[in-house]
Formats: C-alpha cells, structure tokens, sequence
C-alpha cells in the first residue's frame, strides 16, 4: 500500500485513524501495531511472519542480554554495563540476533545477486556445468532492509548499554513495525521514541503538523518528483540521447529522487505526528552542502548516522592500530588514513544497502572515495575561500553524476549514460524523440520549480512549525492539487520503497 | 599545564585553526570540521599527547570537551 495511492489516502489512513482514536490510550500502540500488520501484509500476507519473526528474536534476545540474575520480573531492566565481563549466554543471545537479522537480510534481498554473480562467474572460469539454473528466485519482501536496521540497532544498543530493553513486546513491536516508516524509514532508533511508547501526547497542534506535513510531502512526491521522473525516465531509456538531453535528464532524476524521498520522508514524519510520535528529520536541504561530508549529513539522516554509529566507528577504530597512530603523528596528520579507508567500505556498503547491484555499489563507492579524497584538505585550503555557491556547486555535480549509477539498469547502461553526457562518440540520431517529450513546458516547467525550490524554499520541518491559517489553507491547496493530479496521471511507486 | 590548556592546543593543530578556545561545554557543532571522520585525528593527537590509550568504548560516548577533559583525567589517574 504505497502513500500515494487511494486507498492508503481515503480508505486506510482515515480508517487507521479512527480506530486509533477510539482505543483507549493503553490499548493505542497494540492496536496501532495491528494496523500496522494490515497495512503490511496488505500485499503479501506471509511477509508479516518474516516482521513477526524478527521482532521476536530480537525482544527476546535483548531480554537475555539485559536481565541479570534475581532481577525482579516487573521492574524496569538495567542498562549493562559494557565493562563487565557477558556471560555466555548474553554473547549468544547479541550473536543470534545480529545473525539472523542480518542473515534475514542477506537471504531475502541479495539471494538472487549472489546467485547471478556465481554463475557468470562460473562461466567466466569455464565451469558452465556447475550452473545453478532454474533454482527458486527470491522475492524481496518490502521494508526489510528498514526494519532490520531497526532490530540490528536496538540489539547493539541494549548490548553497549546506551538503551534499556523492554519487556513490553508489544511496545517494542509497535516500534518496529509502526507502518508510517516500515516501507522506507526513516530508521528511527529505539532510543529516540522509547518514551514515546510509553506515553505521548496527542493534540490539535500536533495533528495539524502531522497533517500539513503529509500534505506537503504527498506534493513534493506528486507534483515534482513524478514529472521530473518522467524526465529522468525517457532519458535514461533512450537508446540514444544528445548530450543537452543526457545533462537535463540527469538533473531532472537529481530533483526526482530528492522530491521522492524527502516527500515520502515528510508522509512518513507527518502520519507518526497523527499518531501522536515525534521523530526527527531526515533530510536538511541536501544540495545546499558545499562538501561531501556536510552531504551527508543533511541526505538521509537517519541512515547516515545508522552508519556513522555501528559502521564507520567500530571500522575506524579496528583501522587504528600502533603504527598507523605513529604515521598519522609523524605526517601531523596530514592523512587520516582510517577515515580515508573506512569511508570507502561504509558507503560501499551502504550502496549495496540500496539494492543488490554493481550499480549501487558503484555509486555508494563513488561517495566513500569522494569523502576520502576530501579528507586530504586541510581547512586552509584555498577551497574554503571560494564563494559558498561555488563551493555547493562543487558539490552538486559529483552528487549528481553519481546518481547516473543509482539510477542506470547495469553499470553499461551508467557508462553508455556519461558517454552521451560528455558527447563520446556521435550519437544524435533519435534524440527528437526523446526532446519531444522532455521539453513539454509541463515537464520543462516542473523541473524549473523542482530546481527553484530546492535552492530558496524553506523546508518543511521549519514551514510546518508554527502553522498559521494561511499555511495551512496553502498546504490544503497543494493537497487538492497532489489529489487532482494523482486522479488525473498515472502514479509511481516511491524509488526507496524498492530498498 | 592542564589538561584544559594542552587540549586548547591539540584542538588548533588537529583543526588547523588557530583561534579556538575551548570550554567544557564545547561539542562537535561549535568546531568547524569536528566531525567523525577528523574525530579520528583529535582522538590519535590526545592520545600522543598525553600518552593514554582510548577504546573503542571511549570514543564512541563521549558527548562534549567536558567528558573528554574527564576521560583523560581518569585515564591519568589509572595510570599514575
């Protein structure tokens, strides 16, 4: 059931609301979890055995890590203490979560791409015999990379002693399958709403907030990121394509997938605000950043620091042995070669967190060398001298040049892509075809906006705050508009509800 | 010199400025360029400076310059 449809719009989400409503408070997060597994199982019921079955292991394990022997059954669960020494038991049950949610992951979404890179490379080794053909191919259940990162942090949490376990499981599945962010986050942690579960607040206020950023969010998906896609869409699947084209194509899927994901980012902020959470933001103007590193951490917060925390940290220390220590003294560190090193593995990892392909690990590959090479500027650099816009744009365009691998079917089809971009080769046959589509003044126009906005527009987070009657007449409007267009065109699912 | 005034000095070399000063309440935001990837670098320059040796642990919980100032007093005190 995608945001933008119909039925989550009229059917679901009034009706969710409802029912939530009438519950008493101490029922809402059991019922709030129910209709989170109705919305889930909405397109395939036996994916909700998989959320089911994650959420069980890891509350219970989080139990055993936490308890300590005479522990009362009632009382609330020390934090551990991370200096004592675990016994067995607590190592087995942190191991037996981080394995199978991890290996939940590794089953259902990079099945089918390990299958495929072990046979091309058996062909590629003359072993064509030992193919394995006509096995079972995977389906990738929604979500799933979202809520194992989930269950993964909370299990590290209670572990590292920065988080308390919970023995109410239904507040813990509540958590891990509140539907405004099981499809594509964002990765909230269990710290960060662990209050929440227990109590909340819900108010006028905070309802309006949560409506005017649907509203918005539903706008940006509709209105901006669809059109741009369109865009993006013809030019990425022409067969051949000028190098104007290639350049205009690319920026219009630089605005689509912005529009998309920070819209469906919005929904997901404004639907939890409803129901009466406060989660934070996950997107702070991301073109705005004048380096890689202030990229990322204004472009999807809550996986960048997913990453930052359980990631890079533990890499880079792990990196940092004596005699790197001692070269890094020496060369007045000069090059901070675990940053440099950990960098490069994170993002690649977190590229084929995406999805299970050479072209995200290619992109993801693209931004660690990217912050690696920038960590070889000092801050005297002249760089910090330029003009900030300078400096953004220096920024955007490798941004946007690695979005060709993010978006292309296979790494050819990314390099066919910078080839019609940089003019290699003559290939301007066809392209009226494809202008004759993407210069529509609709589309035109709409890519024009999509720019303007994300240049001088205030963002949502700061728009909604403080909502007057003028804002939310304004974000009623673009609602009625979102909904016309919605009736009116042909909708897209969200690109990181596929991940 | 304390510990203040010796970190003053390791904060100006590893961020390259030479106008900081520092407080307890210091934090990642108030310094241009502390982030996690130099945290590498102030962790290393620390280190050196006063000759202790952080954990993973260590590094990862530390909130402010406050905790910092009180993390390498306490690995001081372990070692004297």
């Amino acid at each position: 059931m995608l945001f933008s449809s119909y039925i989550f719009l009229f059917m679901f989400l009034p009706a969710a609301l409802l029912i939530y409503y009438l519950t008493p408070a101490r029922g809402r997060n059991l019922t709030l979890t129910g209709l989170s597994y109705f919305f889930y199982g909405w397109a395939n019921p036996y994916f909700t055995l998989l959320l089911f079955g994650s959420t069980t292991v890891t509350y219970y394990c989080a139990l055993t890590i936490a308890r300590r022997p005479g522990d009362s059954a009632t009382e609330e669960l020390p934090l551990r203490d991370e200096d004592a020494p675990a016994p067995l038991r607590q190592k087995a049950a942190f191991w037996l979560s981080i394995a199978a949610n991890l290996s939940l992951l590794g089953f259902f979404k990079y099945f089918n791409f390990g299958l495929e890179n072990m046979n091309a490379l058996l062909v590629a080794l003359g072993l064509e015999h030992l193919q394995l053909e006509g096995l079972f191919r995977i389906a990738l259940p929604l979500g799933i990379s979202f809520y194992v990162f989930k269950t993964v942090s909370y299990t590290i949490d209670v572990w590292q002693g920065s988080v308390r376990a919970t023995r109410n499981f239904v507040d813990f599945a509540c958590y891990v399958s509140m539907f405004p962010q099981l499809i594509a986050g964002p990765i909230v942690r269990y710290r960060e709403v662990a209050a929440q579960l227990v109590s909340r607040l819900h108010n006028a206020e905070k309802f309006a907030r949560g409506t005017s950023f649907m509203c918005l969010g539903l706008a940006k998906k509709v209105l901006l990121a669809d059109p741009c896609g369109k865009v993006a869409d013809t030019c990425f699947n022409a067969a051949t394509l000028g190098a104007l084209d290639a350049w205009y194509g690319l920026f219009a899927y630089t605005m689509q997938i912005y529009f998309d994901f920070s819209g469906y980012s919005d929904m997901a902020i404004g639907v939890c605000l409803m129901f009466g959470f406060v989660i934070s933001k996950n997107f702070d103007s991301p073109y705005h950043a004048d380096s890689f590193a202030d990229f990322w951490r204004r472009w999807h917060i809550s996986l960048s620091t997913w990453l930052r925390d359980y990631l890079f940290t533990p890499l880079n220390y792990m990196l940092l042995t004596d005699r790197v220590r001692e070269r890094m003294v020496r060369e007045k560190f000069r090059y901070n070669y675990p940053a440099i090193a950990s960098s490069v593995v994170v993002f690649t990892i977190c590229g084929i967190w995406h999805g299970a392909g050479w072209t995200f690990a290619a992109w993801g590959a693209m931004h660690g060398i990217l912050l690696g090479l920038e960590q070889l500027r000092t801050k005297k650099s002249a760089y910090w001298k330029w003009p900030k816009l300078v400096r953004v744009c220096c920024t955007f365009i490798p941004v946007s040049l690695a979005w060709v691998f993010f978006r292309a079917t296979d790494l050819g089809a990314a390099f066919g892509y910078f080839a019609s971009m940089f003019a290699v080769g003559n290939k301007t046959a066809g392209t009226g075809l494809v202008a004759g589509i993407i210069y529509q003044p609709y589309y035109l126009s709409s890519v024009a906006v999509a720019a303007l906005l994300v240049w001088s527009a205030p963002q949502t987070w700061d728009f909604t705050r403080a909502l007057t009657w003028r804002k939310a007449i304004c974000c009623y409007c673009l609602l009625l508009v979102a909904v016309a267009t919605l009736v009116t065109k042909a909708h897209s699912p969200f690109i990181y509800a596929a991940f | 010199m304390d510990t203040m005034t010796t970190l003053n000095g390791i904060f100006c070399e590893v961020f390259d400025e030479d106008s900081i000063q520092i407080t307890r309440e210091t934090t990642a935001d108030d310094v241009d360029g502390w982030d996690s990837l130099s945290h590498t670098n102030l962790i290393v320059a620390v280190e050196m400076a006063f000759n202790v040796r952080f954990n993973l642990k260590d590094t990862r919980t530390l909130k402010d310059v406050g905790e910092l100032i009180d993390l390498i007093d306490r690995k001081l005190a372990e070692k004297a």
